[in-house]
Parts: C-alpha cells; structure tokens; sequence
C-alpha cells in the first residue's frame, strides 16, 4: 500500500492547454514510475518541471523525442499553450510522471488520445 | 459526499497554462516611456519662458512627445496588469491594482501637465510595479536601472 503511495499521486489539472482532454478542475492519478520500464513515448501526457520556476508543474502531452532524448511538449489545445515552442524541448529529467487516469469528474477512463497523433511532431 | 471529495481532493496542481501568445512581459517597456516623459519635463522646464518662433517650436515638440511617451507608458502598463497578472499572480499582493491605477492616473497627469514631480512620481509607481513583477517570477537578480 505504501509503495503505491509512492507510485501514484493525485493531481489537479488548472489551465486549459490540455483541452479537450483534461479540464480545469480535473483531478488524476500521475503515474510516478511511468517510465522505470520504457522511455518516454510519444502520445503519452507528461508532468514536468517549469524550466522556468522548478516549483511550478506543467501538464503536456509528449509529441515527439529528439535524438539527444529530450522531449517536446506540447499543449493539445495548442492554441492556448504555452509549451516546447517557447520553453524549448524538457530534459527527461524534468518530467515528473504520467497522467494514467482521470478518476473525477467521472466517468473514469483513461485520457483520450490527443488530436492528430498520427502527424505527432513540431507545430 | 463532502466527505469523500476533502478525501479524494489532489493536493498538488498540474498546470495545463498558457502565457499568452509570446509569454514576453517586462516593465521595462513602462520604465522607458516613463523616463521619456520626465526627460521631456525637465527639457521643457530648462527652456524657461522664452516666447521666440524657435523656442516655441521647440517647446511644442518636446511637449507633443511627452504626450505621447505618457500614452505608451499608460498602455504598456495596463497589457501587464490585464495580460500578465491574474488572480494567482497578485495572491500575496492584495494591492496592487491600486498601485496600478496611480500609475495610470499618473500617466494622465504627466500627459496634461508640466509636472517634473510627477515624472518622478511616475518612475517610482514603475518600481514599485518592477519589483512585484519580478516578485512574481521568484527572481531577485533583476536590477530596476535608469537609462539616464
């Protein structure tokens, strides 16, 4: 029971970068051993340090991972996002977690896939 | 229920934020229009009362340019206050929005009037401003300097 503790922490999701996947208000299960077994993959949403204030956490979706094996984060509502285009690509050390599950409002559910994953890269 | 959310309530926040479209904010940009407007005052102050064609000449584009540096300054400062901060932002500086509307208030006067005391009253409100900003942003290492 503690080492789940460990593992998974509960959020709240503020902003709306990541419409319309999460909602301001959100509340989710982040993942903190995401990625003990696998590196970072695309599509996946990650929790990550403002490189900007380290006390600050950003929720965005990985879109694509550069050679070096930084990653470029980016809002789904990109629009209204501010992400990789202005922060520059996130060392995988800066990335917190994975966003495995919305559990309120319900109904609960995985994340939906983001828009146009299949044309994941830079905007 | 109201048991049941205070247990399941997140107690740590995930931003999904947006800055804006460029994220860039500085009152720097006042500070300078702000330091225009003094420089014109004291100008205008230095040519005295001479009524010849040139000095009044002079005095018309020093003035017209006061106005207009007083202007930007205004602007520049409402796109910080309504662009940059937000309820988070001004949290542990209740008030700032009176900080603010001196400010502005001051820019009118400094546009209306021939007021050196007023240019440098400007330049302090902008300070004070700068200092919350970069408050804001947890940085203490950036210098408020004048170009004069």
């Amino acid at each position: 029971m503690l080492r789940l503790a460990r593992r998974f922490s509960r959020y709240e999701i503020a902003g709306e970068s990541m419409l319309p996947t999460l909602r301001p208000g959100d509340w989710v299960i982040v993942d903190r051993r995401a990625w003990a077994d696998h590196e970072p993959r695309e599509g996946e949403i990650a929790l990550a340090r403002d490189p900007r204030d380290p006390r600050r956490t950003l929720v965005k979706r990985i879109r694509a991972r550069e050679p070096n094996g930084d990653l470029w984060l980016l809002g789904d509502n990109a629009r209204r996002s501010t992400d990789s285009r202005t922060l520059g690509a996130f060392q995988p050390e800066s990335l917190l977690g994975s966003v495995r599950w919305r559990y309120w409002p319900p109904p609960l559910g995985e994340p939906e896939p983001g828009p146009g994953e299949a044309t994941a890269g830079r905007a | 229920m109201h048991l049941l959310s205070t247990l399941l309530r997140p107690r740590r926040l995930a931003e999904a934020h947006c800055d804006g479209p460029c994220g860039i904010y500085d009152p720097a940009s006042a500070r300078i229009a702000a330091e225009a407007v003094l420089s014109m005052a004291q100008k205008i102050v230095a040519l005295g009362d001479a009524d010849d064609a040139a000095t009044n000449n002079t005095r018309s584009r020093f003035t017209a340019i006061k106005e207009e540096q007083a202007e930007l300054a205004k602007r520049e400062l409402n796109i910080l206050w309504t662009d940059y901060f937000n309820p988070e932002r001004t949290a542990n500086h209740p008030d700032l929005w009176q900080t603010f509307w001196n400010a502005a208030k001051l820019c009118s006067r400094n546009k209306t009037e021939l007021s050196v005391e007023a240019g440098e009253e400007l330049l302090a409100t902008i300070e004070e401003i700068h200092n919350v900003f970069w408050a804001t942003k947890g940085r203490d290492d950036v210098p408020f300097y004048l170009a004069v």
